[in-house]
C-alpha cells in the first residue's frame, strides 16, 4: 500500500517536471520580452545587456534549471512587468479565481443534478424537451460569446449588473480578499459564475439524465414499484443514489478544468484572477509569471488525480492486491 | 425612466454648472510601473503626468509651456540653458521643491538603470547656481532641449533616500515601483497593479485646478468588447482606444460622445536596403530588387493609401507624406505631397528596372502592434499583385517581431514610429533616416539600414541650430533626399479615437495622454 503511494507521487513529480520542460522549450516561440521592457530609445547595446542579465541569453535547459533551482526554495522569481515577486502577485490574484470557480462549480452541481434529475423522470414531458434543446447552447456555444451576450443583456440594455470586474471587495486576514461579503461583489459574481458554470451545468446534467435512464431500466427499480413504492422514494433513494457514483468521479475531474478554464471568462469580465493574470503574461511574455502559473495549474491537475488514485485504492479492494500477486 | 430623467434634469437645473464628481476610466494597458525613470513607454510616462510634474510641460496643442520651471533661457551661444524654478512647490508628504530635487531627479534620470537616460545623452554638466536656478551644459547647441525634458518628472531627493529608491529599478522593483511622492494635480490614493489605481486631488497643487474631480478610478481592460460594454452600460465615463469598427454605433447612441483625433505615430513600409539579395518569396536567393530606387518607388506608386483609408479606416486617418505628422514640429511643408497612386506608372518604373515580369518577396508584419496592422499588409498585398510583384506575407505577434526584424529577417516590413523626447522631426531622423551606428546612438530602428551621405551630414547641423528657419531649411533638404530615395513608404497617420460618456468634458492630446486635470464632469 505504501509502496504503491509512494511509486504514485513518484511517478507524480516526473510528470511535473516534464510539464515544466515542455513549457520551457515554447516560451522560445512566444517571443522576446526585452523589447516590452525597453522604450522606444533603447539601443542594441542595452538590448544584449539586459538579456544578459536576465538570463536569457542561455539555452533553455539551462533556463529551466534555474527555474527549478529558484522554484525548489519557493523563489518564482520576479516579474518582468510589474517588478514584484510572482509568487505575491499569484497569491494577491488567487482569491478572486478560487471564489469565481467555487461559484460557479455550485451552480453546476446543483443546477446540473436537479435539471439532470427532472429531464430523466420527465423524459416526454414538453419542459424536459424544451431544457434538453437550450442545453444545447450551453455545449455548441464558445464561453467569451456566451459572455458578451450576457454582458449586453443584463449591463448594457437591462443596466442590472456590472460589466467588468469583481465589484468592492473586503479583506479577510493577511491575504484574501473576498466579493462575498458586499452587494456589489455578489453581484459582479452573477455573471462571470454564470458563463463559466454553464458549459460544467449542461455537462453534468446530460451524464445525469442519461445514468439515471440507465438506471431507471434496472430491475431492482421496476422491483421496488412493485412493491409499491411511492414515485419519490423510487426517484431520489434508489435511482439517483446509485446515479452518483459516476457523476461525483466527473464532478472532481471538473473541478481543475473549472479553474483552467477561467482563463476566457476572466478576459471577458476583466475579472482579476490568475487567468487573467496569465493572459496578461503571454501578451508581454513576462516568463516567470507564465513559468510559475503553468506550474500551479499542473500541480493542481496531478494533485487532483493522485487523490483520485489514492481513494480508488480505499474505495475498491480489487486495486488493494499486491501486484506481485496480481500475475 | 421617467422618474429618473426628471430627477437628472432637476440636478442640471439647480447645481452649479460645475460640481465636484468621481470618474471612472479604463484603458487598454495598465502603467507598469508609478517610477518615471524605469519605463519609457506611453502608457506609463501618460499616466504619471497626472501625478508627477516636470520642469515644463506640453499645452493642449503640443506647445511647450512653463510647469515647476516658470522660464528658461539659453546660456551664452547655446553652451546650454538655465531653468528658473517655480518658488513655493511642495511635494504631496510636504516636503518644499527646489533645486536639489532637479539635480537628484537627473542623477537618478540619467543613470544607467534608467528608461530615460538618452533623454540627457547631449547633457554634459547640471549645475545648482542657487536654490531656484539649475543650469544645464550641453555638448552642443541644443534648441530642442526644452522640449525632449517635458516628460521628465521631479523626484524629492529626501523621499528617495528614506524609502531606499534613489535608483530605478525595473527588474526586481522598489519602493517608487509602487509609490508617488510628485508634485502634481493628483496623488496616488491606492495602487493594485493590474486591477485598479485610485487617484484624488492634491489639494495643495501649485496651478489652478481646472478639473471637478474629487476620485479617480483607473481600471485596465483588455478586450475591447468589454471596455466598449462598460462605457455603454455607464460602468466607466471615459473608454481610450474604442476599436474602430465601435466607433459609428457608439457615436448613435446619445449617451455617448466618441472624440476622433490624429495621434503622432506614423506607419510606413521599410525595405531591406543593405541585402544583396531577398530572403523570401519566390524569388528567395535573388538580388534584392530593392536596392534600385525606381523598384521602392514603384512600391509607393502601386499603394493606394486613399483605399486603405476609406475601407479599413472608415474613413477616420489621414494619409502620411513624410516620417512625421503635420501636427509635430519640424514638419516639412515644401515635401508635404505623397506620391499618386499609379499603377501603369509603376508598371512602367518597374520595367524600367529590368523586372516587367515582377518577383516575388516576404514582407514582415505584425499583426498586434498597430490597430488594423494585419489587414493593411494584407490590402498592400493585394495591391503589390496588381503591378506584377508576389509578396509573401507573414504577420506575427510583435514580441516575436521585433527580434525577426533585429535578425535581419526580411526584404520588407511595417513600421509605426511616433516621435518620443522632442516630439520634432529629428527624432525620427535621427532613430530611422540615419546611417546606424551604436556607438553615437543613432539609427538604432533603422532596420534596413537606409544610408545617405548628406543626411548623416546634415544631422548635427538639425540638432544644434538655433536659427528656426535655417533649420526648418536643413529639414526641409533632408526630408526631400529621403523622400526621393524612397527610404521609407509612408503610408498613412493612425487615428486616436477615444469614447466618453455624454457629460465629460476633456482634452484629447495628439501624443494620446489622458491628462485628468481637464476633465469636467457636468
Amino acid at each position: 500500500m505504501l509502496a504503491f503511494i509512494i511509486r504514485r507521487i513518484g511517478q507524480s513529480i516526473l510528470v511535473l517536471l516534464i510539464v515544466g520542460l515542455v513549457a520551457f522549450s515554447m516560451f522560445r516561440f512566444v517571443g522576446d520580452p526585452i523589447d516590452n521592457m525597453l522604450g522606444q530609445e533603447r539601443t542594441i547595446e542595452d538590448v544584449e545587456r539586459l538579456r544578459t542579465q536576465l538570463g536569457l541569453d542561455q539555452p533553455f535547459p539551462v533556463q529551466y534549471y534555474r527555474f527549478l533551482e529558484g522554484a525548489a526554495q519557493g523563489n518564482f522569481g520576479v516579474s518582468y512587468r510589474q517588478g514584484r515577486p510572482v509568487s505575491e502577485i499569484l497569491l494577491e490574484r488567487a482569491p478572486a479565481t478560487l471564489e469565481l470557480a467555487a461559484v460557479s462549480g455550485m451552480l453546476a452541481i446543483v443546477f446540473g443534478i436537479a435539471l439532470g434529475v427532472f429531464t430523466a423522470i420527465r423524459r416526454n414531458g414538453a419542459t424536459a424537451n424544451i431544457i434538453m434543446a437550450t442545453s444545447l447552447i450551453g455545449v455548441s456555444l464558445p464561453t467569451f460569446l456566451i459572455g458578451i451576450l450576457l454582458i449586453y443583456l443584463f449591463s448594457v440594455e437591462l443596466g442590472w449588473l456590472p460589466s467588468f470586474g469583481r465589484g468592492e471587495t473586503v479583506q479577510i486576514g493577511e491575504s484574501w480578499t473576498t466579493g462575498f461579503l458586499t452587494i456589489s461583489g455578489l453581484k459582479a459574481l452573477i455573471l462571470p459564475s454564470i458563463t463559466l458554470g454553464l458549459y460544467q451545468m449542461t455537462l453534468i446534467m446530460r451524464l445525469v439524465r442519461s445514468e439515471m435512464l440507465e438506471v431507471l431500466r434496472q430491475d431492482y427499480i421496476r422491483f421496488a414499484r412493485a412493491r409499491g413504492l411511492t414515485d419519490r422514494v423510487v426517484n431520489f433513494r434508489h435511482a439517483l443514489k446509485n446515479t452518483m457514483v459516476p457523476v461525483v468521479t466527473v464532478i472532481g475531474l471538473q473541478l481543475g478544468a473549472i479553474i483552467a478554464f477561467a482563463i476566457i471568462t476572466e478576459t471577458v469580465f476583466q475579472w482579476p484572477g490568475v487567468g487573467l493574470l496569465f493572459i496578461n503574461a503571454i501578451q508581454f511574455v513576462d516568463i516567470p509569471v507564465m513559468a510559475a502559473y503553468l506550474m500551479l495549474i499542473s500541480v493542481m491537475f496531478v494533485g487532483i488525480n493522485l487523490i483520485v488514485d489514492i481513494l480508488y485504492v480505499f474505495i475498491d479492494p480489487r486495486l488493494r492486491v499486491d501486484r506481485t500477486g496480481a500475475h | 425612466m421617467p422618474k429618473l430623467t426628471y430627477a437628472v434634469a432637476l440636478s442640471v437645473a439647480v447645481s452649479s454648472p460645475v460640481m465636484a464628481a468621481e470618474f471612472q476610466w479604463a484603458g487598454k494597458t495598465d502603467p507598469q510601473t508609478m517610477d518615471p525613470h524605469a519605463v519609457s513607454s506611453a502608457p506609463v510616462l501618460g499616466f504619471l503626468n497626472n501625478v508627477y510634474d516636470g520642469l515644463v510641460r506640453m499645452s493642449k496643442d503640443m506647445e511647450v509651456e512653463p510647469s515647476l520651471a516658470e522660464s528658461w533661457e539659453p546660456i551664452g551661444a547655446g553652451e546650454g540653458w538655465r531653468f528658473t524654478l517655480r518658488q513655493g512647490v511642495t511635494f504631496h508628504d510636504g516636503a518644499t521643491f527646489d533645486a536639489d530635487d532637479v539635480l537628484f531627479s537627473y542623477e537618478r534620470a540619467s543613470d544607467e538603470s534608467s528608461d530615460v537616460r538618452s533623454w540627457f545623452s547631449p547633457v554634459t554638466e547640471v549645475k545648482v547656481v542657487d536654490d531656484y536656478t539649475v543650469e544645464f551644459y550641453t555638448n552642443a547647441p541644443n534648441p530642442l532641449f526644452p522640449a525632449s525634458i517635458a516628460n521628465w518628472m521631479m523626484m524629492d531627493r529626501g523621499w528617495a533616500e528614506a524609502n531606499n529608491a534613489t535608483r530605478p529599478d525595473k527588474e526586481s522593483g522598489n519602493f517608487a515601483t509602487l509609490n508617488v511622492n510628485g508634485t502634481g494635480a493628483f496623488k496616488l490614493e491606492d495602487r493594485q497593479p493590474g486591477l485598479s489605481t485610485t487617484l484624488v486631488p492634491n489639494e495643495s497643487w501649485w496651478d489652478n485646478a481646472e478639473h471637478n474631480i474629487t476620485k479617480a478610478t483607473f481600471t485596465p481592460i483588455q478586450n475591447p468588447a468589454t471596455a466598449v460594454a462598460a462605457l455603454l452600460s455607464g460602468d466607466v465615463d471615459f473608454v481610450e482606444p474604442v476599436p474602430i469598427q465601435d466607433a459609428a454605433r457608439l457615436e448613435a447612441d446619445p449617451n455617448i460622445n466618441v472624440i476622433r483625433g490624429i495621434e503622432t505615430r506614423t506607419i510606413m513600409l521599410g525595405f531591406a536596403h543593405e541585402a544583396d539579395t531577398l530572403k523570401y518569396g519566390a524569388s528567395a536567393g535573388q538580388p534584392n530588387p530593392f536596392q534600385d530606387v525606381r523598384v521602392r518607388e514603384a512600391v509607393a506608386k502601386a499603394i493606394n493609401v486613399d483605399a486603405i483609408l476609406r475601407t479599413i479606416w472608415r474613413g477616420s486617418a489621414e494619409p502620411a507624406s513624410q516620417l512625421v505628422t503635420p501636427a509635430l514640429s519640424g514638419f516639412s511643408e515644401v515635401n508635404a505631397a505623397r506620391p499618386a497612386f499609379d499603377i501603369e506608372g509603376a508598371k512602367a518604373l518597374l520595367a524600367e528596372a529590368g523586372y516587367a515580369d515582377g518577383f516575388g518577396f516576404g514582407l514582415k508584419c505584425p499583426n498586434d502592434r498597430y490597430p488594423n496592422d494585419e489587414a493593411v499588409c494584407q490590402a498592400i498585398t493585394a495591391m503589390l499583385a496588381q503591378v506584377g510583384i508576389q509578396v509573401e506575407l507573414d504577420a506575427m505577434p510583435v514580441s516575436n517581431y521585433w527580434p525577426e526584424l533585429r535578425a535581419d529577417n526580411f526584404d520588407m516590413y511595417l513600421l509605426g514610429w511616433s516621435p518620443g523626447g522632442s516630439l520634432d522631426h529629428e527624432h525620427p531622423l535621427r532613430f530611422l533616416a540615419s546611417t546606424p551606428n551604436e556607438e553615437k546612438r543613432l539609427g538604432s530602428w533603422n532596420f534596413g539600414g537606409y544610408s545617405n551621405a548628406r543626411l548623416d551630414e546634415a544631422l548635427p547641423s538639425i540638432l544644434s541650430e538655433i536659427d528656426p528657419d535655417k533649420r526648418q531649411a536643413l529639414i526641409d533638404e533632408v526630408t526631400g533626399i529621403y523622400q526621393d530615395e524612397v527610404a521609407y513608404v509612408p503610408l498613412y497617420v493612425q487615428p486616436l479615437v477615444w469614447g466618453t460618456r455624454s457629460n465629460i468634458q476633456l482634452t484629447q492630446r495628439p501624443d494620446n495622454f489622458f491628462m485628468l486635470r481637464w476633465v469636467t464632469v457636468n
